[in-house]
């Protein structure tokens, strides 16, 4: 057998590094900016001794070594401090808001999958046909479009037809009506199918050029013509042997880009008005909450890395030849 | 007893300038029982073309017409489905430099019970038991079948191609080029093997090559093939002794042999293109022995021996 769990454990080494590099640098970016946080403050009560004591709160007395161990403490425990607006400790200000994503996220990945690898195998077995022209213009259709604008086309055009809501993430009356679970899980799912189709149809793009190049590049080698020699159908070739290695760059890039539409989501969930992390940043910007800000971007930036840890160990278990 | 018979076989490529490539001309072959056969000749002259034609693997881009009689069964005229049905069960392939034959992704073993499966000939433990049993055969420790392409050697991998090869126990293996790409020594160990086989299986064999030499060690009868038909076909002997083709003659002096007793003598020219017609002998512009009447009309098929025919209007005084 292949030395795996080395393999994953250089992996994992890999990620942890990085992920205390991205909270070293966290830290580095805000001290390298001029001034504390309470340099700025203008006030009347606002005297030397006042300045001091809050210096002496906020632990900014102490040397940047001294700063940097807490930091590093308090963020290995989850303590990002607290929002300047809500007073609320950062972390439960963030929860929320990601159990509303994640699910919308999902769903639109989901789609974007299914639809991109159907058309572009379809695309690559049938190439130079009309389903194939029409598969590369749509998925450059829908790449180039920009996210804000698709959202508010489907918005215009399949809201109103269609019956579903255009805001929020739940309908607040439904609450005090006493629905039952069904009838509040089917209301979620509305609210959700127009964010996750807006991100569905963007990845969509991406996917399916991406589904049948290297689709076309797995039908054109050789282990190709042995499968159909050895009298396998046309089915088997494409499921065993064909999709099966054309799966490997898109797995990388189905983890990578969901990383990315994790922090991405700012422009649909702000047109849909959907609370989840993008709005929930949005909002932070305009109300410069910066610890908020703060632990969103760490958090996105430790979401990524995690996808690429996993699309490594993943690649490792479907290509054999990825051994150290 | 025949067991495959080609009759007037030609291939047409459609050009994307929507002209036509007519790669094999007309081609008749037979092959007998626990026969080898070798097929030479140099690139581009449809030998390739004209074995993928007898697996029904054209490009869709293809078209075959003529007769492929497999026990005597037409198995061209059936299209597609009927080639399906034959393949690999009846007509097996161990396809040139093996090295990107086999998936990367899966197991050797799992891609030798492929066929077996898709053929409903053995499943499960058995199907287990035949693939150890058939690299046992060619020289293969029966536990390396949970291995990667990728773990073998080159020539361990085409060894594992015969095995894979003979996994739906064919009548007929067409074997294309099935020793480039390795070292001799390597190359030396599969012609050996594929001997073996044919004669301990009855099995029968079409080896592809543009190797004269190699042919003459292996094959019992040979066809020449040139701008897609046949020149000149024979026993190997006859062809070595008696050429009676020009171009046979000279691509055995275009062949260095090992003591170095007579000069290489390289064929001038190239061979013509297959996309025009063509009138008269396609070999005359390179021909040393070419006459007023080779640029007129393809010379008729003539019998020098039974079974040694060849297609020129010069007599060869051997």
């Amino acid at each position: 057998m292949r030395a795996g769990w080395s393999y994953v454990g250089r992996r994992a080494l890999f990620a942890l590094i990085t992920i205390f590099i991205a909270i070293s640098l966290n830290f580095v970016l805000f001290r390298l900016a001029p001034g504390d946080r309470t340099s700025a403050l203008r006030c009347q009560g606002c005297t030397q001794e006042f300045k001091q004591q809050l210096r002496a709160d906020f632990g900014l007395d102490k040397s940047v070594p001294e700063q940097y161990v807490i930091y590093l403490n308090q963020t290995v425990r989850g303590d990002f401090g607290r929002s300047f607006v809500t007073e609320q400790p950062v972390i439960s200000e963030l929860w929320q808001p990601i159990k509303n994503t994640l699910p919308m996220i999902l769903l639109g990945t989901i789609i974007s999958i299914m639809l991109g690898i159907t058309t572009g195998v379809i695309a690559a077995w049938r190439r130079n046909t009309l389903a194939d022209k029409g598969t590369v213009w749509g998925g450059l259709l829908f790449y180039s479009l920009p996210t804000q604008w698709l959202a508010l086309m489907l918005i215009l055009y399949l809201a109103g037809p269609l019956n579903l809501p255009t805001s929020d993430i739940a309908d607040p009356y439904l609450a005090y009506s006493n629905a039952g679970a069904w009838a509040e899980f089917v209301d979620r799912l509305k609210h959700m199918i127009l964010p996750a189709a807006t991100i569905g149809l963007v990845l969509f793009g991406e996917y399916t050029l991406i589904v049948r190049s290297s689709m076309l590049e797995a039908l054109g080698e050789d282990y190709i013509l042995t499968a159909r020699a050895k009298g396998l159908s046309n089915w088997e070739i494409i499921t065993q042997h064909a999709l099966r290695n054309s799966m490997l760059p898109i797995v990388t890039l189905v983890f990578l880009s969901l990383g990315f539409i994790f922090g991405g989501t700012i422009l649909i969930e702000t047109v849909f008005n959907y609370p989840g992390i993008g709005l929930q940043i949005y909002e932070s910007v305009g109300n410069r909450d910066y610890p908020v800000l703060q632990g969103a971007f760490l958090l996105l930036t430790v979401v990524i890395i995690l996808m690429n840890f996993l699309a490594d160990l993943l690649y490792f278990k479907l290509d054999p030849r990825v051994t150290e | 007893m025949t067991v495959l018979a080609i009759e007037d076989l030609h291939v047409w490529f459609e050009l994307p300038d929507g002209k036509e490539l007519h790669a094999v001309q007309g081609i008749d072959l037979s092959l007998e029982r626990g026969e080898r056969l070798g097929l030479v000749g140099e690139s581009g002259c449809g030998k390739t073309t004209a074995i993928l034609a007898m697996m029904g693997l054209l490009p869709p881009t293809a078209s075959a017409a003529g007769r492929i009689l497999l026990d005597g069964e037409d198995i061209l005229a059936g299209g597609d489905n009927t080639m399906r049905a034959h393949r690999w069960t009846d007509i097996a392939m161990v396809f040139q430099g093996a090295m990107n034959a086999f998936d990367p992704v899966k197991t050797i073993g799992s891609q030798i019970r492929e066929p077996m499966q898709a053929a409903g000939l053995a499943k499960g433990k058995a199907a287990r038991a035949r693939t150890g049993e058939l690299l046992e055969l060619v020289g293969i420790a029966a536990e390396r079948q949970d291995r990667y392409p990728h773990e073998f050697s080159g020539g361990m991998r085409q060894r594992a191609a015969i095995a894979m090869a003979l996994a739906c126990e064919p009548k007929v293996l067409l074997a294309d080029e099935p020793t480039t790409a390795l070292d001799v020594m390597v190359q030396a160990q599969i012609l050996e093997l594929l001997i073996r086989l044919t004669d301990e299986l009855g099995l029968a064999m079409i080896m592809v090559t543009h190797d004269l030499p190699l042919v003459s060690q292996v094959c019992q009868r040979a066809a020449v093939m040139y701008a897609g038909r046949i020149s000149e076909i024979g026993t190997t002997s006859e062809l070595y002794h008696h050429p009676q083709h020009p171009y046979t003659r000279m691509l055995f002096r275009a062949t260095p042999d090992l003591l170095a007793e007579r000069d290489v003598i390289s064929i001038p020219g190239s061979p013509p293109r297959l996309d025009q017609e063509i009138i008269g002998c396609p070999f005359r512009p390179r021909c040393d022995a070419a006459i007023d009447t080779c640029a007129i009309a393809y010379p008729p098929t003539r019998t020098a021996e039974p079974g040694h025919l060849s297609a020129c209007f010069v007599e060869e005084s051997a």
